[in-house]
Parts: structure tokens; C-alpha cells; sequence
């Protein structure tokens, strides 16, 4: 054991110092979505981030390690993202809040401890800058993850996930990442992108306890004190089953879970012409450039209304549904940086409506709010 | 510019020439003085052909998506940039371009590892700034184009350091846009490079001056161009 001296503990102290000011001031920055992310993670009382690198998150680990130690918080880099992924369950089994960043191929890797945490019911909080698909393709940027994200691994997608569109939402939805990971017991997600994670905007980061917010801690779910039978409940994680029966009805009772937590977490925001001949749906920073396009639009005389999913899993499906079932002439334009993944499941969730669905699919490419405009005033036309 | 409320800028060069630290600086300064402000790097493993490439958005209200299709404001420093930036240019766009016989530094494809989103103070690529002879850049023809020429990398090379290139072309960004003031793009640069400055005082003089020399070739030439 490494005994500090004096003088570091001074100095940890000084900066945590520091540091909490930022958060208890309110203070407004202007920087990079990774670097958010740090300050929420920071904010929202991680205790421990697991990673290996990978582009376009790298600068996650980087302000995490910068920030962390000075509240004794900690950070290792494991071997690869397989590792980094169990090595954050393990950490959560003995009550610490853990959390992991990473895009693309460390995406995949990461599918089976995630998929663990489904099974056992174990909290994590995974932060993922999607960049473009299949396999290493580009460090940049997509909208190519979500499926992977949402539905990934083998079984059946009981996960929390949020679609973050600005800095001020990534820093509050990676604060309620963590709330909601450790109350609901599913592997809960950040889905931002490369774009979030380079750009540089201004984003107050704030100390969530001094707004109200209840901030969730962390206790140990394994290795608790006392005897096991004798002084408490014996703890029986399971990832493995004899009986295809006890598989069921596990699964079953983690479903009605999944159901109920989706009342209380689902997410959207909603907006635009009060009535509508057009309606954009669009998720993450593609619903920013949907969101500009649609008051530009407007402001020249057409009816558009959007609808931006925040969590994407579990999916706003009925507030979707009312929009639409409303106006049955309303056309709807769906808008991705892939190719259909947000798409299906517009569809899935609009199943037996007659509404018209147009798409605008470009996978692994960034969408402007020009290109929505022009798209908008072509179907807007048509309509006329 | 800033009369419709949001200025779209586009600043590209050579992976060198110090294109993201204009950009980051210019939106910086946009943010301290109290304006909403965007900006995101163009980045890459290695960018095709080592263009490097800035969006910066400054506006009073909400700002849209990162990345947008047409500049008001575009910013080039290279010949391979010209054409890598062709398909922003629209009707009116201002065009500011560096009109020096000064070689642009090229980064050829071998240099893996040039990030075009983490290249630092100008200090970092002295060798790499352009200092031999050549060939001007040929900016486009287009007749609805108000086009701006400027000798930053001459004045560089013979009166400051090559190192600030990029300095004088913020100069240069803050007489042509005209929604920045002077001093906020000092205090930008205090913010950024603040420890270097302490270390040696004879940075930013040097920095501040290149800045100034740039304010007045922007001056000049919206001048020649009325």
C-alpha cells in the first residue's frame, strides 16, 4: 500500500476543492462533449470508470483520470473493452458506481457483459461515441450503434437508453444514467457520437444535489455483512439455468420490471406547428439539425411538427402513437445517420396506421438542417 | 454579419497550419463575449489528402446541427483546400484567402498520426508552417464571391515568426466577420495558451502582434475590395 504524503493529500484536496466549486457555482463552460461527460460522471458520484481506449471517447478517460483522484475516485485501463466491461461489473457487485466509454468495435466487445448485467440484474452505466460501421470503418461519427445499443446482446434489450442532442442534455442525462442504472438494475446507456464527443459548446455543469436531484448510492449487492441464512437472505446471482421453465419465469419477472420502469424513465421532446401536415422524427444530434430545420420551415409558412426520442430504449412508442393517430393525413419523414435502424422501429411502433412514412437514411454521414429544410419543403409541397 | 442572427464560418488548410486552433480560438472568444457559439473539427485517422477543416458557428440564438452545407464565411490556406471547399461556397459568401507565394506546408499521407482535431498552439508546428516559396493560391473565379486576399504567411515569414500564421489570420477573421472584438480573441487566448504566456512573456507579444497585424490586413483588404 502507497501511503500518500502530505503534501498530495494537500493537493487533492485544493483541486477536489476547486473542482466542487465548479459544480456548486453553476458554472458555465464551453467545452467538449467528452469532457462533459467527465464532469457528469463526476457529478453523478462514480466511483470507478473502466476502459481502453478508443476513438471517439478517448478524451472521456482523460478528464476522468484528470478529475477523479483528487475525490479519490479511481480509473483503470484494462487489457481490452471484453475486460473493461466485466471488470465494471465486478466493481458494482461490491457497491461501487462504475462506468465505461467506449464506440464502434468496443461497442460489440462490450455485448457480453452487458449482456451479463441483463441476466443478473447488475447496474453499470456505458457511455457510447458512435462512429461509423461495420467494423473499424471511420473514428468519426454515426448514428450506426443504436440497434446494438438498444437491442444488442442475446436476449431481449432490457436496457435504459438515452439519445443526447446538445452538451446541456448529455451532462443531465448521463447524470440520470447513473441514478436510474443503480435504481432499476438495467445496463443503462449514454448514446451520444463522435460529433458530441469533439464539438465545443457552452453546457452549465452543476451539482445535481443542490438542485434536489436525489442522487442514488451505490451498495453492495454481493459481499454484503453478515451471515448468509443465518443474519440476511443469501445472495443468488444466476447467469446460467438447468430448466428452460426457471429461465422463463426469471425473464418474466425482469420484463414486468422492464415495463414498469418505462413509465417512470421514458423520455421525448416534442414540438412545432400546433397543427401539422408534416412530422420529423429524429434521435440525438440529427434531431438538433431536425429541430433548427423544422423552425426554419415553419417561419416560411409550412406546418411541421418533430418528435426527438430521448430515451431510445425504452421508446416513447404511445406519445408517438397519440401525435399520429390524431391527424391520420399527417406524412411522417423519419432522419438517421444509419441506414433504417430508428426507422424500424418508428414503424414497429405506428404498426396498423395509415399514416405515410418517408425516410432520409445516411448511414455513417452527418445530417444538416439544410438538407431536412430542402426535404421538408419538397414533401410540404407535395402535400399542397 | 450578424444581422440574421447566425455567421457560418469554414476555416481549411494544411494539417499544420494550425486551421482548429483559428477555429477553437475564434469560437471561444465568440462564447466569452456572451454569444452562442459551435465549433467542431473536421477529424480523421489521417484526413484524405491532410486538409484540415474547422466549423465554427456564431450566433445570438440556439445553434442547429455541428456541421452545415454552405459558409457565409470561409477561411482558406491552401490550394487543396480551395477545392476541398468548393461545395460550401454559395451566392455572397466571403471569401478569405492567404495570397502569399509562400508554400503552404503539405502533410503527405505517410504522416499517420496528425490528428486534425488535437493540433495545439502554432509554437507546436514551427517546422511545419510554410516558409519556402511557390506557388499562390488561385481562389475561385466566381463572379458572386466577395473575395479577400491577405499576405499573412509573407508577413509571417519576413516581419513576426512563420509560427503565428495562424494568429494573423484570427486577426484577419475578426476585421472581416465583425462580430468579435479584438480583446475577447486576446482573453481567448489568454485562456488558452496563459500558462505558455507566464512562462514567456515574449509569446504573447509576439501572438498580440500577429494578431494586430492581422486586424490590419483585413482592413485592408475589405478596403481595396469597395
Amino acid at each position: 500500500m502507497i501511503t500518500e504524503s502530505g503534501g498530495v493529500k494537500m493537493a487533492k484536496e485544493t483541486l477536489a476543492g476547486e473542482y466542487q466549486e465548479i459544480l456548486n457555482n453553476e458554472k458555465e463552460m464551453f467545452m467538449t462533449g467528452n469532457e462533459v461527460v467527465a464532469w457528469a460522471a463526476l457529478a453523478a458520484e462514480a466511483d470507478f470508470m473502466y476502459g481502453y481506449p478508443i476513438t471517439p471517447q478517448n478524451e472521456i478517460m482523460y478528464y476522468w483520470a484528470k478529475l477523479a483522484p483528487a475525490f479519490g475516485r479511481g480509473f483503470l485501463q484494462t487489457e481490452d473493452e471484453i475486460s473493461a466491461g466485466f471488470t465494471m461489473l465486478g466493481g458494482a457487485l461490491v457497491g461501487k458506481k462504475t462506468f465505461s466509454a467506449t464506440a464502434g468495435p468496443g461497442n460489440i466487445l462490450m455485448q457480453e457483459s452487458i449482456s451479463m448485467a441483463e441476466m443478473m440484474r447488475l447496474p453499470g452505466v456505458w457511455i457510447i461515441q458512435q462512429r461509423g460501421g461495420p467494423s473499424t470503418a471511420t473514428v468519426i461519427y454515426s448514428q450506426q450503434e443504436f440497434r446494438l445499443t438498444t437491442t444488442g446482446g442475446n436476449g431481449e434489450g432490457m436496457r435504459l437508453v438515452y439519445s443526447t442532442s446538445s452538451h446541456q442534455e448529455l451532462f443531465e442525462s448521463t447524470i440520470k444514467a447513473f441514478n436510474n442504472a443503480w435504481k432499476y438494475r438495467f445496463p443503462t446507456f449514454v448514446l451520444g457520437d463522435g460529433y458530441q464527443a469533439k464539438m465545443r459548446e457552452p453546457v452549465v455543469l452543476f451539482n445535481p444535489k443542490l438542485r434536489n436531484w436525489e442522487i442514488i448510492a451505490a451498495e453492495p449487492i454481493a459481499m454484503k455483512s453478515g451471515v448468509p441464512y443465518l443474519e440476511r437472505d443469501p445472495v443468488h446471482l444466476r447467469n446460467t439455468f438447468n430448466i428452460e421453465e426457471e429461465l422463463y419465469d426469471i425473464l418474466s419477472g425482469h420484463l414486468a420490471d422492464f415495463r414498469r420502469m418505462k413509465q417512470e424513465v421514458v423520455e421525448w421532446d416534442e414540438g412545432g406547428s400546433e397543427k401539422a401536415d408534416l412530422l420529423v422524427v429524429a434521435h440525438g444530434i440529427v434531431g438538433r439539425a431536425a429541430i433548427s430545420a423544422v423552425k426554419t420551415v415553419n417561419n416560411q409558412g409550412l406546418r411541421v411538427k418533430y418528435f426527438r426520442p430521448i430515451t431510445v430504449r425504452p421508446f416513447p412508442g404511445e406519445a408517438l402513437r397519440k401525435i399520429v393517430s390524431e391527424e391520420p393525413e399527417l406524412k411522417i419523414l423519419v432522419a438517421e445517420s444509419a441506414y433504417g435502424q430508428l426507422l424500424s422501429v418508428v414503424k414497429e411502433e405506428l404498426y396498423g396506421l395509415a399514416n405515410t412514412i418517408e425516410s432520409y437514411l445516411k448511414p455513417g454521414l452527418g445530417i444538416t438542417a439544410e438538407e431536412i429544410e430542402e426535404i421538408l419543403v419538397r414533401l410540404g409541397k407535395k402535400e399542397g | 454579419m450578424l444581422d440574421n442572427g447566425l455567421v457560418k464560418i469554414i476555416i481549411a488548410g494544411e494539417g499544420g497550419q494550425g486551421v482548429q486552433t483559428i477555429g477553437e480560438l475564434l469560437a471561444e472568444a465568440a462564447y466569452i463575449s456572451g454569444k452562442k457559439a459551435l465549433y467542431i473539427p473536421n477529424f480523421g485517422v489521417e484526413q484524405r489528402g491532410g486538409v484540415s477543416i474547422a466549423f465554427v458557428q456564431i450566433s445570438k440564438g440556439e445553434i442547429g446541427a455541428p456541421k452545415f452545407q454552405k459558409a457565409d464565411l470561409l477561411v482558406v490556406l491552401s490550394q487543396r483546400s480551395v477545392e476541398r471547399t468548393r461545395d460550401y461556397l454559395k451566392q455572397g459568401t466571403i471569401y478569405l484567402y492567404d495570397e502569399s507565394n509562400i508554400q503552404a506546408p503539405l502533410i503527405d499521407d505517410q504522416a499517420v498520426g496528425v490528428h486534425g482535431y488535437d493540433t495545439v498552439a502554432p509554437e507546436a508546428f514551427a517546422k511545419m508552417v510554410g516558409t519556402k516559396e511557390g506557388e499562390a493560391i488561385t481562389p475561385p473565379k466566381q463572379k458572386d464571391l466577395t473575395i479577400l486576399g491577405i499576405p499573412a504567411a509573407k508577413v509571417a515569414k519576413e516581419q513576426l515568426t512563420p509560427r503565428v500564421f495562424n494568429i494573423i489570420i484570427l486577426g484577419a477573421l475578426v476585421s472581416v466577420s465583425k462580430v468579435l472584438e479584438a480583446e475577447k480573441i486576446k482573453e481567448a487566448l489568454e485562456r488558452k495558451l496563459g500558462e505558455k504566456f507566464k512562462l514567456h512573456p515574449e509569446l504573447r507579444k509576439l501572438n498580440f502582434e500577429a494578431l494586430e497585424s492581422g486586424i490590419h490586413m483585413g482592413l485592408d483588404a475589405l478596403t481595396k475590395e469597395e
